[in-house]
């Protein structure tokens, strides 16, 4: 199985290179860039545009810029050579001037661990939003699953469907309307974020989602489960009924669920944008979009390559997971 | 029994001391003003930054030589006075005596040297560095390629720059130590008796050479690298979460009364909510929540409403087909219902112009009258064209950043034009970025398109020869006329203040004598404040929040 994942990892390269170069090409046929300001602002002047385009090497051709992103380059006015994507370096920020995509993504405020900076936050919640709906959608599956028709079912079934279809930015409204407003048990805009209560309602909306299709997911695998000639034969040879849902029902039911929570996962780690709008949060989600507006080139390079290798990975991590699921997969090629 | 005496004085006068210097001091404020700034800021450093989030905060931390007051006019700021030479070429400042720094260090003319010189520095790329162009050597200095000047000519080019410190005895300055360092001379390439106005912006803020050098590209980042010299301290800077100011009990002009904190809610309702709820004390009012705040009776008592500082106007491009028509443009002057629009799409928030310059700014011509809404004239300049009738037009397309909103605003502009001139209007939305690239260049600028212009500082200036003068903003839709280029050359160079507003109101009359655009609406700032928040007075130039201009002032009564 070593051998499988360090493949696997080896096959990082191509996708990575692949996503930057379709996203290279992509945004540079976009019109505009980093400088243009909203239209009724005054314009950065044009020897001022020259000049950040020449510090940050946007004048030299395409290709040129690609290579020097990936492999590095020499800086044309400080003549001083940096290493490019190879050995970790995003490039900077044509927004947030002075910082690099990794030190705004990743670094702390001063004193404080990995997990204060913006993909710190972002992974805590991301965490605690994939915690919730596990806990709470896979056992609302399995009893719906086990209840069918029941009200317990239908139940759930609404819970599942308003989240699925209801939007998060509306979901979040209603809770803040009902939780911070009304009930006053928490506040509107958070004033810590160490303050772990005030965690709850970001973590709630943006679980909430992947809550509800886990839900719906565990309810129609366990269903197909429960029908297969296997789950007889358990039942047939005496096993409890307890034993034939935990080790017969729920662990097979739980192959597709599992596909699903992966690349799940790589969406609620990575930020997002409607809770940090809303709530303040002080995540990576607002990186991601704005910087597609902002044109800010090597944001959306870096966050886009952030993005596809978290996927690629979560999707190993499910693979593996797979064989101690199914003792049938085997990882060998 | 004498020496016993002379003990007790000594005592006496020692404790008066130490007493006397903790009265000094005043207590930090017990009230906090809470302030949703919305979008938290991409960079805190006075040289660089540009946007008004970013001189909401600046504002506060830093003070210029001068600064604007409240009625908008220039005061002295960390100068205590400036004179002009004889032909308004150059500008002396005197600085206030034992200017101190936030930190307690002194702060001199030299400080104010370092400044200046680091905007217009090329390796600074500051992104509204031009502002200062018309400082002797600027434009050259900053427009030095980096790339193949040889350090000796850099040296040259910044040694050229007309800002130089002076002690009171007329000697270069030293160093920041030298308390008798308070003189700046700034010369310009022209005459400038505006270039006060211009030294009160942002960009020239004295910020510590030696905190810079601590990273010249990251040291704002961290609250304690805020050593200015404005009324209010940074103490805490959380990335999108929170700002906290204290005041500043080195600032020369008091001690506020309030600390401050800015926190950056980009969700409008969730913003308004939050205000609801107590949790603020200020925010912007949205238009989707203004006529819940006018149906309550408590809400709409803490709406502040009032003029802000940008004219839009419907742009017509003067070498596009058929706006190279003067009577094209004016028909489609006339036929632009500014009150409809105001009333219908706005909901009243913002209000119709005429003119380029907005109300509540010098130069504003309240008499200005022409080109306003009247089919009847827009039909007739339709066929006084040399086009003679509609049908016989080109196809005329309206480009817009594509928003749910702007599609709105552009189909109700569309029917204004379908139902008043019977033309048939084209709709071209784009992505917002790609507008702003189009409308940069005078080769990709649209037919017609709607843009504002926002004042820099408060000076008819700034509205209409760096806008119309001939290669400045309006060379996108390529205006120029020579005649109007000539009055505001004079106008620019003119040191009577009443003769240099004539001749500003005369070139204001001239631009619009030709139509080139349809003057539109001036915009409005729109904000909720609650009513224990007094003492707070608003301006048309108000940057992310009602009354910062009055921030030293405010209290909280409640």
């Amino acid at each position: 199985m070593t051998g499988y994942i360090a493949r696997r990892f080896l096959w990082l390269i191509p996708v990575v290179l692949i996503v930057a170069g379709l996203t290279f090409i992509l945004m540079h046929n976009a019109p505009g860039g980093p400088w243009d300001r909203d239209p009724s602002s005054r314009q950065v002047d044009a020897v001022a545009q020259a000049r950040l385009n020449a510090f940050y090497g946007l004048d030299k051709p395409l290709f040129y810029q690609f290579t020097s992103y990936l492999i590095g380059g020499r800086n044309l006015v400080t003549k001083e050579w940096s290493c490019g994507l190879i050995c970790g370096n995003m490039g900077p920020s044509y927004r947030v001037r002075g910082m690099t995509v990794q030190q705004y993504l990743f670094t702390p405020p001063a004193n404080r661990s990995f997990l204060y900076s913006k993909a710190g936050y972002s992974l805590r919640l991301g965490v605690l939003a994939l915690l919730l709906a596990v806990v709470i959608g896979i056992p609302a599956g399995v009893i719906s699953a086990l209840k069918q028709n029941t009200w317990i079912d239908y139940v759930s079934l609404f819970i599942a469907t308003v989240g699925i279809s209801v939007p998060n930015f509306v979901i979040a409204i209603f809770l803040i309307i009902i939780f911070a407003s009304t009930l006053k048990w928490v506040p509107v805009i958070p004033i810590s974020w160490d303050d772990f209560s005030v965690w709850v309602l970001p973590a709630v909306v943006l679980g909430f989602g992947t809550l509800a299709r886990s839900a719906r997911l565990t309810r129609a695998s366990m269903l197909e489960v429960m029908r297969m000639d296997y789950i007889r034969t358990a039942r047939a040879k005496g096993l409890a009924e307890r034993i034939v849902i935990y080790r017969h029902m729920i662990k097979n039911a739980m192959i597709p669920v599992v596909t699903f929570l992966g690349p799940a996962l790589a969406g609620l780690v990575t930020g997002s944008f409607i809770i940090e709008t809303i709530f303040g949060f002080p995540g990576m989600g607002r990186a991601y979009v704005t910087a597609i507006s902002n044109r800010d080139y090597s944001m959306i390079m870096g966050t886009t390559i952030i993005f596809a290798v978290i996927v690629a990975v979560m999707n190993l991590v499910v693979d593996v997971v797979y064989v101690f699921l199914d003792p049938r997969i085997k990882l060998s090629d | 029994m004498r020496s016993k005496w002379l003990v007790l004085v000594v005592v006496l006068v020692i404790a008066s001391m130490v007493l006397g210097a903790c009265q000094k001091a005043p207590a930090a404020p017990s009230q906090t003003l809470r302030v949703n700034l919305g979008t938290y800021p991409d960079i805190l450093d006075p040289q660089k930054a540009s946007f008004v989030n970013e001189i909401a905060h600046l504002q506060l931390m830093y003070e210029g030589l001068t600064k604007l007051n409240t009625a908008l006019e220039t005061v002295p700021g960390s100068a205590e006075k400036w004179e002009y030479n004889a032909d308004a070429t150059e500008v002396t400042f005197t600085l206030r005596k034992n200017l101190k720094f936030s930190d307690g260090s002194l702060l001199n003319a030299k400080r104010f040297e370092y400044s200046l010189l680091r905007n217009i520095d090329p390796s600074t790329a500051g992104e509204y560095a031009a502002i200062t162009d018309d400082i002797a050597g600027a434009a050259a200095w900053r427009g030095a390629d980096l790339a193949t000047a040889t350090a000796e000519q850099l040296a040259a080019l910044k040694a050229a720059v007309a800002v130089k410190a002076y002690d009171t005895n007329g000697n270069p300055c030293t160093d920041y130590e030298q308390k008798t360092c308070l003189v700046l001379k700034v010369g310009t390439t022209n005459p400038a008796p505006y270039i006060h106005t211009v030294l009160s912006l942002w960009v020239t803020y004295p910020v510590k050479e030696e905190v810079v050098a601590l990273d010249p590209d990251t040291w704002w980042t961290v609250a304690a690298n805020h050593i200015g010299n404005g009324p209010f301290v940074l103490s805490v800077l959380e990335a999108n979460s929170v700002a906290n100011f204290t005041p500043n009990a080195n600032y020369w002009g008091g001690f506020a009364k309030v600390n401050l904190e800015y926190r950056y809610i980009t969700d409008s309702a969730v913003a308004f909510e939050a205000y609801k709820n107590g949790e603020f004390d200020i925010i912007g009012l949205a238009a989707e929540d203004l006529s819940t705040v006018q149906a309550d009776a408590v809400l709409s008592k803490e709406a502040m409403i009032y003029p802000g500082s940008c004219t839009f106007a419907y742009m017509f491009h003067q070498e596009k087909e058929p706006f190279t028509d003067q009577k094209v443009r004016e028909a489609f002057a006339y036929a632009l219902n500014r009150d409809g629009w105001v009333k219908d799409v706005l909901k009243g928030l913002g209000s119709p112009t005429l003119t380029w310059i907005p109300k509540g700014f010098p130069g504003y011509d309240a008499a200005e009258n022409r080109w306003g809404f009247d089919p009847a004239a827009a039909k007739a300049a339709i066929a006084a064209s040399s086009y003679g009738s509609v049908d016989k037009l080109p196809e005329i397309t309206a480009t817009f950043s594509d928003t749910p909103r702007n599609r709105t605003r552009n189909e109700w502009l569309a029917g204004n034009y379908k139902d008043v001139l019977g033309v048939d209007i084209k709709l071209n939305p784009v992505e917002s970025t790609t507008y702003t690239a189009l409308t940069k260049d005078s080769a990709t600028a649209p037919q017609m398109y709607i843009l504002g212009w926002c004042a820099d500082y408060p000076d008819p200036q700034n509205w209409l020869s760096v806008y119309w003068k001939t290669g400045g903003f309006a060379e996108r839709i390529k205006y120029s006329n020579p005649a109007l280029d000539a009055m505001l050359v004079e106008a620019d160079k003119e040191l009577d203040s009443a003769k240099r507003m004539q001749l500003y109101a005369d070139a204001q009359k001239l631009l619009t004598d030709g139509a080139p655009v349809a003057f539109f609406w001036n915009n409005v700032n729109t904000y909720m404040v609650k009513p224990y928040v007094k003492g707070l007075t608003t301006t048309p130039m108000d940057s992310g929040w009602a009354g910062i201009y009055s921030a030293i002032d405010i209290t909280i009564e409640k």
